[in-house]
């Protein structure tokens, strides 16, 4: 039988107490230590993207060993929400294969991605998180919005409406995230494409934005939403409540467990298997219709350092073995627009998704801190996605591309102050909404330099 | 009999181990063998706490040992405490760079790792730190921060929507008559020294080892301009 939701409530309520400190460093970082030990894994920081069908099964097996001795953890209630083997694995097994995003001549259809899959991954353009004041807002989602070769978009956040600021738990949530919604169904309208799917509600923390925009002139049901786990293995009543919200509504559940590389599953190994562990919890706790991989490291933040790219590439590649099911990978570069390094980390992170099963989504350039994103460098994470996947780019090319372009950006991690270059206004003509030139001369020039590293399908 | 330095190496070694039970034993070995408190703090604790920062900051150490180490350090602390405070007495109060922190994120924002990095390595370099945990009110950061008598205020926010109740604190503490009791540092992702400046806080630092190092100074200063209202 499938649970009610209604059962993972009573459970959050009902369930064993622990102390929050005791299930941080108790429950899920000794256990998830034991079961590295157990099952001897290790990565190697050269081996990026894996060709190891042992491994990638060893992770899931790992991960599944972790959801089933600790299940989740209700941070409102200070509760364990414990699972029977038996209803994870229907969870699982009740994974949607195929989900249609937006309506009309602009739907798109997600779908469970293989290894090396010659199908195109689905292009979802946005930098999710990214404070963002009122007047830059629009442009920003315009310039990705506007490319062709977006299936779907998402947007930062707005951090001022009418020129005051936006502050969690207050009215002005509403107000905000139902503004951010007008503006991206206005873009949509503006672009030509009104029924594309979005991932959006992304101006309030609270669930008050998610509540006050459940409604088919802002989500739409066809669209989708966050339900997030928090750090590690844990829900809330606000993400509880963001469940709730699309119950008869119907919108799709986006899960969005952030595991931190190098945080409470220590290296990467123990990291992958937490990342494997949330999405198993997260088909019940966050109603999954598909997951959002996004482990971030612990230092540095990026998508794109060499740890968070590993785990990236083997929880894709441990599901589509073992559990099929839709994976969105995203991409948060250290670099922000008018860098290099964002094209070069950009085009190594969609390499290791697209390779190893996932769909693309980005990108959250200058750690998705600043509004210093653009449609070129989204433009750039589908074709390379589109090129890796047309020419059957193989898990050890892959790996041999990922760490030459590793070398060309790598040192953006021991900058100071971080890569973040520049604003969306700084990097594209607001009037003709096109890049400025330097900025779309460094993007000519690192496909050229693309495309002799070998990906030559590269349009 | 083992020398001094045996005993300091094995306090040392506990902490980088992060085993609780272990710097507790070693620490009360090295009280019974009339080992100098300060040395047992300095040479012993805080040598092993540099390690693990070290190593975490290098990569080979991740939170857990992080968390490991703050938890033996507690525990050695607990035992070491009383000796130290009669040391400082001896020494007439010149007590070294460290001091009570009230840490917190703030009301509305419930991310913590990064408060909690910190707070471990404040813990790990000898503050006593009282963690109020997230989504925490800024009327019980201040009230817990008068109650225990704290040097400093440490108060963190990843999102940029829960960054203007940072600026809430600092106002109502001015407004208190309370600023000038209470050094106050902020942090999160988004925040930025330009940010910390306009809302009128102490300062922010952009990791945790820098985080250690601005609660010092802090400290420092707040110790020196008593000195001279003193004088």
């Amino acid at each position: 039988m499938i649970l009610s939701y209604l059962d993972i409530i009573d459970r959050a309520n009902n369930g064993p107490y622990i102390s929050e400190d005791n299930w941080d460093l108790e429950k899920v970082a000794m256990t998830t230590m034991k079961i590295v030990e157990k099952y001897d894994l290790a990565w190697n920081p050269e081996e990026i993207v894996t060709d190891d069908p042992g491994l990638a099964d060893t992770i899931f097996d790992a991960g599944l060993e972790l959801a089933q001795t600790l299940g989740a953890y209700s941070r409102s209630t200070e509760r364990i929400i414990e699972f029977e083997p038996g209803e994870l694995e229907l969870g699982m097994r009740l994974m949607p294969q195929t989900l249609v995003m937006g309506e009309g001549k602009d739907a798109r259809t997600l779908y469970a991605r293989r290894i090396m899959d010659e199908r195109l991954p689905l292009v979802w353009a946005g930098n999710p998180g990214a404070p963002h004041p009122e007047e830059l807002f629009v442009p920003a989602v315009l310039s990705w919005a506007q490319e062709p070769i977006v299936d779907m978009i998402t947007c930062g956040t707005l951090v001022e409406v009418d020129g005051r600021e936006v502050r969690t738990e207050d009215p002005i949530e509403i107000i905000s995230t139902r503004r951010e919604l007008q503006y991206l169904r206005q873009i949509l309208r503006q672009v030509g494409r009104p029924g594309m799917g979005m991932l959006a509600a992304q101006s309030s923390v609270s669930e008050l934005g998610d509540l006050a925009t459940a409604h088919p002139d802002y989500l739409r049901p066809c669209d989708a939403h966050l339900v997030p786990m928090l750090n590690e293995l844990k829900m809330d009543n606000r993400n509880v409540a963001r469940a709730v919200n699309s119950l008869e509504y119907g919108m799709r559940n986006a899960s969005l467990p952030c595991v931190i590389v190098g945080g409470l599953g220590g290296d990467a190994p123990g990291s992958a298997v937490v990342n494997v562990a949330s999405f198993i919890i997260s088909n019940l706790t966050c109603l999954s219709d598909y997951h959002l991989c996004h482990p971030i490291h612990m230092l540095h933040v990026a998508t794109t350092t060499r740890s968070v790219l590993w785990v990236e590439n083997i929880v894709q590649q441990a599901f589509a073995r073992n559990a099929p099911c839709i994976i969105v990978s995203d991409i948060y570069p250290k670099s922000g627009a008018c860098t290099r390094e964002l094209l070069y980390e950009t085009a190594a992170n969609a390499i290791v998704i697209t390779v190893s099963g996932g769909h693309l989504e980005g990108c959250g350039s200058a750690d998705g801190n600043a509004p210093n994103g653009t449609g070129l460098e989204a433009r750039l994470m589908g074709e390379v996605g589109h090129a890796v996947a047309r020419q059957g780019v193989s898990l050890q090319e892959a790996n041999a591309l990922v760490l030459t372009l590793l070398e060309k950006y790598e040192h953006v991690f021991e900058m100071p102050n971080g890569n973040p270059g520049a604003r969306i206004d700084q990097a594209y003509e607001l009037q003709t909404m096109r890049p400025v030139p330097q900025w779309e001369q460094m993007y000519k020039e690192v496909k050229t330099e693309l495309r002799e590293m070998g990906l030559v399908t590269l349009t | 009999m083992a020398n001094e330095q045996t005993y300091l190496e094995e306090v040392k070694l506990a902490i980088i181990d992060g085993d609780d039970k272990a710097s507790a034993v070693a620490t009360r070995d090295a009280l019974q063998a009339d080992v100098d408190p300060l040395a047992i703090l300095n040479d012993g604790l805080m040598a092993g706490a540099d390690v693990v920062g070290q190593r975490f900051e290098r990569g080979i150490f991740f939170l857990p040992q992080l968390m490991l180490t703050g938890r033996a350090l507690k525990a050695a602390m607990a035992i070491i405490e009383p000796r130290l405070q009669e040391r400082y007495a001896e020494d007439g109060g010149n007590k070294a760079d460290t001091g009570v922190v009230v840490m917190a994120t703030v009301k509305t924002d419930i991310h913590d790792i990064g408060k909690n990095i910190v707070a471990s390595m404040l813990t790990a370099s000898g503050f006593q730190v009282h963690d109020l945990g997230v989504d925490v009110p800024i009327k019980r950061i201040i009230a817990t921060a008068q109650e225990v008598n704290a040097n400093l205020i440490g108060c963190s926010a990843l999102l940029t929507t829960s960054m203007p109740f940072m600026r809430d604190l600092v106002d109502l503490l001015v407004a208190m008559g309370e600023r000038q009791r209470f050094k106050v540092m902020v942090g999160g992702a988004s925040v930025t020294p330009e940010f910390a400046e306009k809302i009128g806080a102490d300062g922010t630092a952009q990791n945790a080892v820098k985080a250690v190092q601005l609660a010092q100074r802090l400290i420092r200063a707040q110790r020196e301009q008593i000195g001279v209202s003193v004088r």
